[in-house]
């Protein structure tokens, strides 16, 4: 068959394959339309999880009848008004999101501007030209898409449950509707509302607060730091979650670059190396993050849903994000989630098993996975005795000479295991082993960088390091000058080589290359410095967990009051190496509400 | 198969078989020791598929025959027997199960057929020399501890052995490193090893041929050897070892020739004082070695822990300089210089110094510094 040009019902489909991938791309598409003009309120309708149909309709400009016509041709748009791609102020601006939905569904727009008599309507099926009709409605626009994939039954074929389509809409709405707290927006699915968000009276950051709360819930909201950073031409705000607040998976993670909604790898990458010490590596941070970069320094022009984007300097990004949110972190260090399903609590007679396995709920209730000695057969009635004995220290009059901080006063120890301090308010419980184990640490960690370097043992006989691939080989020298002060010494070896002169003595005799490779790949994902402080710090983490107090050792009132008033200076005391807490909270109104007091 | 043999015979030759095979294997087989009861005397054999060691035995034979059964168990039967006793070990071809009879005692273990049993040695190797035992064991034991542990230079887990033409005399060398330090020991060449290429012996095997070394009553060592098997066998015992395959590096460009600075000083008293510094010293294991005239001062500090210092006298007369190095490393090659004084040689604090013994032209070990 000879070579000719695919017809153009052919080339929108294609394109839709690009952008439209399911009802939740619709969606967004239609959404953000609806922002770029200027609405203030969004309602979205779904029937059948979007298959049957979708309706946006929003209060926005609207468009008048030869719009209305242009809109559904392609590479039609009012959003590049100087024809420059690299000054985007829109949302969308490449005129493909209405002609691609329109090629996979019936497509009916209805809109009417403020200012004209009537209402329009246009109807299009496929190929074939809309026919527009007057219409009756108020100002703003209403998209209709009825049975989306008919002509691509491929793509339908491929679609998920309603259930889960359904809340592929919900999470995306959601993610805009997080970055547009100045609009209201509704979600309708078969009769059902799921979201309804409204907006708020007060200024713009209060408005985020509270858009904030009502999407990722009230825990996010209490457990979670602001933060505010600002270097050159970029911006950091938001909020990102204690530590001992995490989930499984990264997808609540919602970061926007000037307001559109990105999951961008080189973010999501510097998030983990943000939170590298203080979680477990399978655990992930909740956070809401807006960036604002001057739209010259960003292409959001690389990814058909614009779901990535390419800064101009990504290194510069990336080490704002981690230093601001290490910063944020350090000031918060030694808070842990208070937060505790009081109901889980009082429903303890479900079997434990039960609760432990199911991730969702453990995470709430992560610090009480801890006791298990509790539910550990007894042995024998010695040991019992022994196990039972709380060590009460009744020693009140002492105590006010003591300078109690938020974690309180130690009140007693149990299972020679968990220290109770009482604040104003609550109940501490306080893993001794774990808390520790962070004290020591960061002491470590501090010594390991007091000085102007580390100790380093010269090599003998120097390793060269000949099989990395060029980039790997360019990213390890790019750094060798601040490897060097953590005591890896690379230089240049021949054409494509590296050479390993002096290593940190902490790490002993250790196999380089695999070190150097390590780097070079970790590097890629975390960037820079942090892969080695990361090995260097996991080498302390190991001789911290060896070097402190553990489980089973009784503390007199002194020790315990020690660990607590160390703890508050510690950085990062909430989570031991691990990334488990180190100390539970229960409020005191909590406690009453176990008691049915309130 | 059934024998009567001495139980102290038996245990000392169970403990050559139990140390050369693996607490765990793959291959069933490799658990046990190989029996075999000839003529006259009983062969023992034991291997992990690397090393392999036959033993002769004296015993009164019953009825030749041979079996498998596993060493550790019957290790640890035999030790637990009472001293002096006799035991009396059968294999009835019928049963399948090796018994073990000492006076009240009776154990039956399961046994896997001899057919099943690798064996590594048997060929004959090409070169072949004679070594006295305490000239070996004296090379063994100062490179020993400077060979690495670490798996991926696989050619560094092992001593490098070779015959070195230097000038008239005829030496062979042994030299180990881990890439931090070496140790380079040489003893005169014995006759049939001119003819020997450069081979490295694997940890596992040096330390098993040293135990070996004090177990025996021979003064001398036959070795013989091909591209890639070693055997040492003395008296009835013989232990045959394969070769790490790889190129040993050339160990000879990181011993510096131009170290002009020389300290001359008590062994004793430097390990001594080294020993009491390294207390304080952090988990790097650094200290200092600060030298002046005719004294150095030897100082560790950590932040955490505080800090020590000892002064030791010296002979010395080349300005101040200041060393790092770790106290570990140091102490390993001070442990192994039997003469009074050592003689440590360097040009500045970042690259090698040499170590002699000051009565000892034999050894040389080169130790790299630390940066502090």
């Amino acid at each position: 068959m000879p070579i000719r040009i695919l017809p153009s019902n052919l080339v929108n489909q294609i394109a839709a394959g690009e952008v439209i991938e399911r009802p939740a791309s619709v969606v967004k598409e239609l959404v953000e339309n609806s922002i770029d003009a200027g609405a203030t309120s969004i309602d979205v309708t779904l029937v059948d999880g979007g298959k049957s149909l979708i309706v946006v309709a929003d209060n926005g400009k609207g468009m008048n009848k030869e719009e209305l016509a242009l809109a559904i041709k392609r590479h039609a748009t009012s959003k590049l008004p100087s024809d420059d791609l690299f000054n985007i102020n829109f949302l969308g601006f490449r005129g493909e999101a209405l002609p691609s939905i329109s090629s996979v569904s019936k497509l009916s727009v209805t809109s009417r501007q403020e200012n004209s008599e009537s209402g329009w309507k246009i109807e299009v099926c496929g190929e074939e030209e809309g026919k527009i009709s007057p219409a009756a409605y108020n100002q703003g626009t209403r998209i209709e898409v009825r049975d989306l994939f008919y002509s691509t039954p491929a793509r339908l074929k491929f679609l998920k449950s309603e259930s889960s389509e359904t809340s592929a809409c919900v999470d995306i709405l959601n993610r805009i509707a997080l970055a547009n707290p100045q609009i209201s927006f509704s979600l309708t699915a078969d009769d059902r509302k799921k979201i309804s968000l409204k907006t708020t009276e007060e200024d713009l950051f209060d408005a985020r607060i509270k858009r904030i709360e009502g999407i990722m819930g009230r825990e996010f909201a209490e457990n979670s730091i602001l933060i505010n950073a600002e270097r050159e031409s970029v911006k950091i705000s938001g909020y990102v979650s204690l530590p001992t607040l995490n989930k499984a998976n990264s997808l609540s993670q919602y970061l926007f670059v000037n307001n559109r909604p990105v999951r961008d790898k080189l973010l999501l990458g510097a998030m983990k190396g943000a939170y590298q010490d203080v979680l477990a590596s399978n655990r992930y941070p909740m956070a809401v993050l807006f960036f604002d970069v001057n739209p010259n320094y960003v292409d959001v022009n690389v990814h058909p849903a614009k779901a990535e984007v390419r800064f101009y300097d990504s290194a510069h990004v990336r080490g704002l994000l981690v230093s601001a949110v290490r910063h944020g972190l350090s000031e918060q260090g030694n808070k842990t989630a208070n937060t505790l399903d009081i109901a889980q609590f009082v429903h303890e007679e479900l079997p434990r098993s039960a609760m432990l396995s199911e991730p969702s709920r453990s995470n709430l209730f992560q610090g009480f996975q801890a006791p298990r000695s509790v539910y550990r057969p007894q042995s024998s009635f010695v040991e019992m005795e022994s196990r039972l004995s709380v060590q009460v220290e009744d020693r009140n009059f002492e105590e006010e000479s003591v300078s109690s901080g938020v974690l309180g006063v130690p009140k007693a120890q149990f299972h020679d295991t968990y220290v109770i301090s009482q604040t104003e308010d609550s109940i501490i419980i306080i893993d001794q082993h774990a808390s520790h184990e962070r004290i020591v640490m960061e002491k470590m960690k501090a010594n390991l960088l007091k000085g102007d370097k580390v100790a380093t043992q010269i090599l003998l006989i120097p390793e060269i390091v000949d099989d990395l691939s060029m980039s790997e080989r360019t990213r390890v020298l790019e750094v060798a000058d601040e490897m060097q002060k953590l005591g890896l010494v690379i230089e240049e070896f021949g054409v494509n080589g590296l050479i390993v002169r002096e290593v940190p003595a902490l790490i002993g005799e250790c196999d380089v290359q695999k070190l150097v490779h390590n780097l070079a790949e970790e590097m890629s994902e975390w960037g820079k410095e942090y892969a080695l402080t990361d090995k260097l710090h996991h080498i302390c983490a190991t001789m911290a967990c060896h070097g402190s107090v553990r489980a089973g050792r009784r503390l007199n009132f002194e020790e315990m009051s020690r660990l607590l008033r160390d703890m508050e200076k510690t950085e990062f005391s909430g989570q031991c190496n691990h990334g488990r807490p180190t100390y539970v909270e229960l409020k005191l109104k909590d406690i009453e509400k176990l008691f049915n007091r309130r | 198969m059934k024998f009567i043999i001495e139980r102290s015979t038996l245990l000392k030759t169970l403990s050559h078989m139990q140390s050369i095979v693996e607490k765990r294997n793959t291959i069933p087989v490799l658990s046990n020791v190989r029996i075999e009861a000839l003529a006259d005397s009983i062969s023992f054999k034991a291997t992990d598929m690397d090393t392999e060691i036959t033993e002769i035995v004296d015993a009164k034979i019953v009825e030749t025959g041979a079996t498998t059964a596993p060493a550790h168990m019957l290790y640890d039967i035999v030790r637990k027997l009472s001293d002096g006793s006799e035991v009396e070990i059968a294999f009835p071809d019928d049963k399948g199960q090796l018994t073990i009879a000492s006076g009240k005692s009776k154990f039956s273990l399961s046994c896997i057929g001899v057919e099943d049993f690798p064996v590594i040695s048997g060929d004959k190797l090409p070169v072949e020399f004679v070594m006295s035992k305490e000239e070996l064991k004296d090379v063994i034991d100062r490179t020993k501890f400077a060979v690495s542990t670490e798996e991926t230079r696989y050619y560094l887990n092992g001593i490098y052995v070779h015959a070195k033409n230097e000038g008239e005399t005829k030496v062979l060398r042994v030299v180990a490193t881990d890439g931090h330090r070496l140790a380079c020991v040489e003893s005169p060449l014995p006759k049939g090893a001119e003819s020997m290429a450069g081979v490295i012996i694997p940890r596992k095997t040096v330390a098993e041929v040293r135990k070996l070394f004090d177990d025996v009553s021979v003064e001398e060592v036959n070795v013989s050897l091909s591209e890639n098997k070693i055997r040492f066998s003395m008296e009835d015992v013989s232990l045959t070892s394969k070769l790490i395959d790889g190129t040993y590096p050339d160990y000879e460009r990181v011993i510096p020739t131009d170290n002009d600075k020389e300290l001359e000083l008590n062994v004793k008293e430097l390990s001594a004082a080294v020993d009491r510094v390294s207390v304080v010293a952090e988990r790097t294991r650094a200290i200092k070695v600060l030298t002046s005239k005719n004294k150095v001062v030897i100082t560790t500090s950590s932040p955490d822990l505080g800090s020590a210092m000892e002064e030791v006298e010296a002979k010395y007369d080349n300005g101040n300089l200041e060393i790092g190095y770790n106290f570990r490393y140091l102490l390993d090659i001070l442990n192994e210089v039997k003469g009074d004084s050592v003689r440590i040689s360097f040009t500045d604090g970042s690259s090698p110094s040499v170590i002699h013994d000051t009565s000892d032209a034999s050894a040389i070990y080169v130790l790299m510094p630390m940066r502090v």
